[in-house]
């Protein structure tokens, strides 16, 4: 069970950047994407992404499992949106539809603009999973807690942030201990009998010696907290962050991005474009 | 209830830190397409119910995003589900402490975990708009319904067992 953060893209051209940088990139990114279904708009905007994501230097080895995931839950969103809706996206009429063929039983029709639907939810998602994956994996851990600070997140929270990713790799391992322990008693939960509401009851031995155990040794941390006057005053960082000239240029690069297609989908330019290649000529 | 002291600072990362390690954990529903059932959301409305609405905001907004991002999903790519599961925590920690005071804790944690899932879940409809749901039919029997359906299922069983296994720890701690 590996769940700690890993920094895979340690010295990395992204990695060197302010690491502020990464998550207002990310959040601009994001809030952009979802406004855009042109796809003349969108392909820019995901090989920019697929940039980004190159200069964090990930090794593939290391993702692929991660990449594999993705595929198949943007695969699911493709798929349930366009059976679901009969082919009827983004205001498209079946009327108004190019149809290729029908799906036999559902007889869903299989259409050009199904077909740049299905592409701009690839492109959105992935790319959005591009910009999203330095965050993970080139962001140095320790850092988490002063970058979400320095946002002007409540110093508190920003903390407990920090904590979280803290608390992971110890967790995790008290998690594999107990498994292991109720292993030795006979106890195994992925062979535990009785239909999904059974085998959920019977997490349990699981379950709560973990959380349990974790919240009563909770008390040490609390109490070294505490001793040392947490929550008295305004917490400062030990690590100071800067923005270099770089990192405005990126960030500045990312906002205008999302100022320029919030102004394109005000006046309507971001709708779904079937390009001319994709409608079937008559005969 | 409000206050947000070091012991709420902790719980909130430890609860959070448990929702990640506890994802990998899924059990499919048979004769359903999508509905699975996570047990690691208890942790969610058990953090609420047990050490207050913040707690619960922090471990479902948090937690769902950690566990996003170890799946390689991303931290902010389904921001809105991360949100949606921390306000299911909050509901249900602000229902547990403040609407059902005095009542059977088994039973408080069960009805204040279901009121929480039905309430907080209705944030995934913002899906719509951020066009991962066609429309409003997929919305609802593709995202609302099966999550819902799911961790009702998880937070009316997980919740008392847990809360079960807590209270009489709280008491001898003096909490």
């Amino acid at each position: 069970m590996n769940v700690a953060p890993r920094y895979l893209g340690r010295g990395s051209w992204l990695a060197r950047r302010d690491p502020r940088v990464l998550i207002l990139a990310l959040a601009a990114y994001v809030l952009a994407a979802v406004q855009v279904w042109d796809l003349r708009l969108l392909t820019p905007m995901a090989v920019a992404a697929l940039l980004y994501y190159r200069s964090a230097q990930i090794p593939w080895r290391a993702v692929r499992a991660n990449w594999a995931y993705i595929a198949f839950f943007i695969g699911f969103i493709i798929l349930v949106n366009t059976v679901l809706t009969g082919g009827e996206l983004r205001g498209f009429k079946e009327a108004d539809l190019h149809i290729y063929f029908r799906l036999p039983l559902l007889s869903t029709p299989i259409s050009a603009e199904m077909v740049t639907y299905a592409t701009v939810q690839l492109l959105r998602f992935g790319s959005m999973a591009a910009m999203g994956f330095p965050i993970a994996f080139a962001m140095a851990p320790g850092d988490i807690g002063p970058t979400f600070a320095r946002l002007r997140v409540p110093y508190k929270f920003a903390y407990a942030i920090d904590l979280t990713f803290r608390f992971l790799p110890s967790l995790a391992t008290d998690m594999q201990t107990t498994m292991d322990a109720q292993r030795i008693r006979g106890y195994e939960w992925d062979r535990v009998k009785g239909g999904p509401v059974g085998r959920l009851r019977k997490l349990g031995p699981l379950l709560v010696p973990v959380t349990i155990n974790a919240i009563v040794g909770a008390e040490d941390t609390i109490d070294a907290m505490d001793l040392r006057g947490f929550g008295t005053g305004r917490r400062t960082w030990l690590r100071q962050l800067a923005y270099g000239r770089v990192d405005l240029l990126l960030l500045g690069a990312y906002v205008l991005l999302l100022l320029v297609i919030t102004a394109l989908s005000l006046t309507g330019h971001t709708r779904l474009w079937v390009p001319d290649v994709l409608i079937p000529r008559p005969g | 209830m409000w206050d947000v002291s070091s012991r709420t600072i902790v719980y909130a990362a430890i609860g959070a830190a448990l929702y990640g390690v506890t994802a990998q954990f899924q059990i499919a529903l048979p004769g359903t397409a999508n509905v699975s059932l996570r047990p690691s959301f208890a942790l969610v409305t058990f953090f609420g119910v047990a050490f207050g609405p913040i707690v619960g905001l922090f471990v479902g907004l948090v937690g769902n995003a950690i566990a996003d991002q170890i799946s390689g999903w991303g931290l902010l790519t389904s921001w809105n589900w991360s949100l949606a599961n921390g306000l299911a925590g909050f509901i249900a920690g602000w229902w547990a402490m403040s609407m059902m005071q005095g009542q059977n804790k088994l039973v408080n944690a069960a009805v204040a975990s279901a009121i929480g899932v039905v309430i907080g879940f209705l944030f995934v409809f913002t899906d719509i708009w951020l066009g991962t749901a066609e429309n409003f039919g997929v919305a609802m029997s593709d995202n609302y319904i099966p999550v819902v359906v799911g961790d009702l299922i998880v937070a009316v069983i997980l919740t008392p067992i847990l809360v079960a296994a807590w209270e009489p720890i709280r008491e001898s701690m003096g909490r």
